[in-house]
């Protein structure tokens, strides 16, 4: 039988469910180990070509390794949350229970957020409550499906509710809010702010991944070198590609350092077939006529704005790359739009970074410099600094924060006999 | 300068041809030609917008179809100071469009001739639907809209657009105290009376035709008994669909006040960046364009042009303009393309319907950011 996701009309059925899993949160834990063992073979069975097609499957299929989580649990729960031991501190033990049921308001944009997101609470031991936004319904099911053959006990797939219902359903929102123990928010400015104002128990630990611009930086010994740089313009142009540049972690910007000799012109070139390329193998399929017009107007503001301002796209909207010199962070268009600012000194652009960014991918040859330019970037509100290419790979710490610790209590117990 | 001359008259002798006669082909190719030449004027003109033109993906000089020319968005003309081609000394007037609040209007500066060319072009495609004798002109406005002013908005320009039709003008609505206005009931009843007979006239932006003149007179159960009345109607249908009156029930209405049959009830689509060129709907409920202008409909994935049943984003192309670049312009509204020619009303080439205005994008997503950090902190005045 195929999986689906519930339509939700009701707040009652809300409610039912949550009632529902609290109970098994309390009643039937579940190893972390055995957790690991089924995301592996979740892993494995999500290697089908039928699902190629959905975006970011390549990296849910990593991120599920037993050999990617296993150290994230590790560091962020202790050496014995594996055996779900308690550790010891100094007199006292530690050890990491689950807050209960976790509910999960993912953004609409990345296809495989829902999953990701459930994943972080599932491995703390969590019941997960999972609002699927509605144009992720299909993806999501697919994906589900392949959970549910592995599970084929239902030891975890039963500790899963997922529910669809409009964004406007204000009641149900309500309902779901009001039942959580943790909540897991991701998405843009309105509605992160939408969730955030539902009525959470006092006890609720919320957990927000908000809108977030990201940046690339590149100096001249980078870009400048012929030998390596069509490399490097493939790793952006795969980078600008994922999620239509609507990611948080989506590059919106590649300041450039200047350097003798270095033609910003030839970059572009380059960086022009690169783009010609990822696009051939991932043309887009549909676009909102906004977009269009929105991108339409990026280029030629752009063009008009400047008489030395340069740009390269192809006459339909698939991408555009807008040359020029500029020190602050663009006005994000989106839509395979990439500004490529020459700068002076790029020290001196990150350090002027004000908490809105959150991915820096960086192409820097000298080690001290990247080592400095990192710590410029953490303390100008930079959350991730990370070689080009690898801008949307979802690891913890994300956003600043870990992703699993925030969703389980560590009890301490002091033992009443030394 | 030699150059613009030429331009001008090539311009003036396609505004003599039959607006809606010529053969689609034909068009095509003189518009080609003549764009060309205005796109090249226009990057002697300006520095900026050569290099947009340099930097477009072909080279118009090459081009072989209207399609394949450059184009801008219209939002390019929210920009201040106004794009423009000519020297300020030579502005005679700025037409401002009906942004809503919070928006930032479109700004595009005439001169004399392209002004002149604008009234001409109006002129020509009125002449069209509703033949070319003068008669009594009811306006369905203030008559502050009237008034001669360096700056005029939409719904200036569009009134004064008519007034080569009027023998008179009436304005029948009155502004109040807080800038509403109401309907003059008097005038426009001694109108009604004095004009009962003739040929008249009537404009009016369609949701001020509805709110302040049909909904009112058939609270009062009043009908004017002018069937010999023209009422074109233009400004969109946003506010009305949120009322939920459809397209029917506003023509039924309209033509229950004025006692004439619904096809005497024309709407057009036009804008302000598209100067001296409106579109309205023929006998069979379609749009066309006249032998001085064109449209393309683009294919929002591809910005190709679609095929006849296909929608897309309209552009607009137009010989008219030579004080600012508005020869080809990617606008933000949606249509239909019923046919490339053939509408069984007679008048050749493209016809198509308005479709609404592209849908704003759903703000969806962990990159779609509100307000930067330091934006926060300087609207509360801390940085």
């Amino acid at each position: 039988m195929m999986y689906r996701i519930q339509a939700i009309d009701s707040s009652q059925d809300i409610t039912c469910a949550a009632r529902r899993l609290q109970q098994l949160s309390r009643e039937k834990p579940l190893a972390t180990q055995l957790i690991l063992d089924i995301f592996d073979q979740w892993a494995a069975a999500l290697d089908d070509r039928g699902l190629r097609d959905i975006p970011g499957l390549t990296f849910l299929r990593l991120w599920l390794r037993r050999g990617n989580l296993e150290p994230i649990v590790l560091r962020e729960l202790g050496p014995s949350a594996l055996n779900g031991g308690w550790r010891e501190d100094g007199r006292a033990r530690l050890r990491a229970f689950p807050l209960g049921v976790v509910g999960h308001w993912p953004a609409g944009n990345v296809e495989i957020q829902p999953l990701l997101s459930l994943t972080c609470a599932l491995l703390g031991g969590n019941c997960c409550l999972v609002r699927v936004p509605s144009r992720l319904v299909p993806i999501t099911e697919r994906v589900m499906e392949k959970l549910h053959k592995v599970d084929s006990n239902g030891s975890l797939s039963e500790r899963i509710f997922m529910a669809s219902f409009n964004h406007s359903r204000t009641d149900l929102h309500e309902a779901m809010a009001k039942t959580v123990d943790g909540a897991m928010i991701w998405g843009g400015a309105d509605a992160v702010a939408q969730v955030r104002a539902l009525p959470f128990p006092h006890w609720t630990r919320v957990l927000v991944f908000g809108p977030r611009l990201s940046a690339a930086a590149m100096d001249a010994e980078t870009w400048g070198d012929r030998t390596d740089r069509f490399s490097w313009c493939r790793r952006i142009a795969r980078d600008v590609w994922q999620f239509d540049q609507q990611a948080c972690s989506s590059p919106q910007a590649l300041f450039l350092e200047r350097g003798a000799g270095c033609d910003p012109g030839q970059f572009v070139e380059d960086l022009k077939q690169a783009f010609q390329e990822e696009n051939r193998h991932h043309p887009r399929q549909q676009i909102e006529p906004a977009l269009t017009s929105a991108i339409s107007l990026a280029r030629a503001s752009w063009l008009l704005g400047n008489d030395a301002n340069r740009a390269l796209f192809p006459a339909s909207p698939d991408w555009t790359i807008l040359l020029g010199t500029a020190t602050e962070m663009p006005n994000p268009t989106q839509g395979r739009t990439l500004s490529v600012l020459v700068v002076d000194d790029l020290l001196k652009v990150i350090s002027s970074f004000d908490g809105t960014l959150q991915t820096l991918g960086l192409g820097i040859k000298d080690a001290g410099k990247e080592e400095m330019l990192a710590i410029a970037a953490g303390r100008s509100g930079v959350d991730r600094i990370v070689k080009l290419g690898r801008m949307h790979v979802f690891s913890s710490p994300w956003d600043g924060t870990e992703l699993i610790r925030p969703m389980v209590r560590f009890v301490r117990h002091v033992p009443s006999e030394d | 300068m030699s150059g613009l001359v030429a331009i001008e008259q090539e311009i003036d002798s396609l505004l003599l041809q039959p607006p809606y006669g010529v053969d689609p082909e034909q068009r095509r190719t003189s518009l080609l030609a003549l764009l060309k030449k205005e796109l090249a004027y226009a990057c002697e003109r300006s520095p900026r917008f050569r290099n947009y033109v340099e930097q477009w993906p072909t080279d118009f000089r090459v081009a072989e179809s209207i399609s394949d020319l450059p184009y801008l968005p219209v939002g390019v003309f929210k920009a201040n100071p106004p794009l423009t081609l000519t020297g300020s000394d030579q502005v005679k007037r700025t037409l401002t469009s009906s942004a809503t609040t919070g928006q930032i209007p479109s700004r595009v500066v005439l001169d004399a001739a392209t002004a002149r060319r604008m009234a001409k072009g109006v002129t020509t495609i009125i002449r069209d639907f509703i033949g070319p004798a003068r008669r009594p002109y009811l306006v369905i406005d203030t008559s502050q809209n009237l008034a001669s002013q360096a700056e005029v908005g939409a719904r200036g320009a569009a009134i004064q657009a008519l007034r080569a039709f009027a023998t008179e003008v009436v304005c029948c609505l009155r502004s109040g105290q807080n800038g509403d206005f109401s309907i003059d009931l008097n005038t426009l009843l001694a109108c009604a009376g004095k004009w009962k007979h003739s040929d008249i006239l009537v404009y009016g932006f369609t949701y001020i035709i509805w709110t302040q003149l049909v909904q009112p007179l058939r609270r009062e159960g009043i009908t004017l008994d002018i069937p010999n009345v023209h009422v074109l109607h233009s400004g969109g249908w946003k506010r009305l669909t949120e009322q939920s009156v459809t397209r029917d029930a506003f023509i039924g209405g309209v033509a229950s006040i004025f006692g004439c049959s619904a096809d005497r009830v024309v709407d057009y689509y036009g804008m302000v960046e598209n100067v001296g060129v409106i579109y309205p709907d023929c006998a069979h409920g379609n749009k066309h364009v006249p032998a001085f202008a064109d449209i393309i409909v683009r294919n929002p994935l591809t910005l190709a042009p679609v095929e006849p049943g296909q929608r897309g984003i309209i552009q607009v192309c137009s010989v008219l303009p030579t004080s600012f670049p508005g020869f080809l312009l990617l606008t933000e509204d949606m249509a239909e393309v019923i046919d490339y020619d053939g509408c069984p009303c007679g008048r050749r080439g493209i016809s198509f319907r308005f479709a609404g205005r592209v849908p704003k994008a759903e703000v969806r997503g962990c990159g779609n950011l509100g307000n930067t950090r330091h934006h926060q902190l300087q609207g509360v005045g801390v940085a």
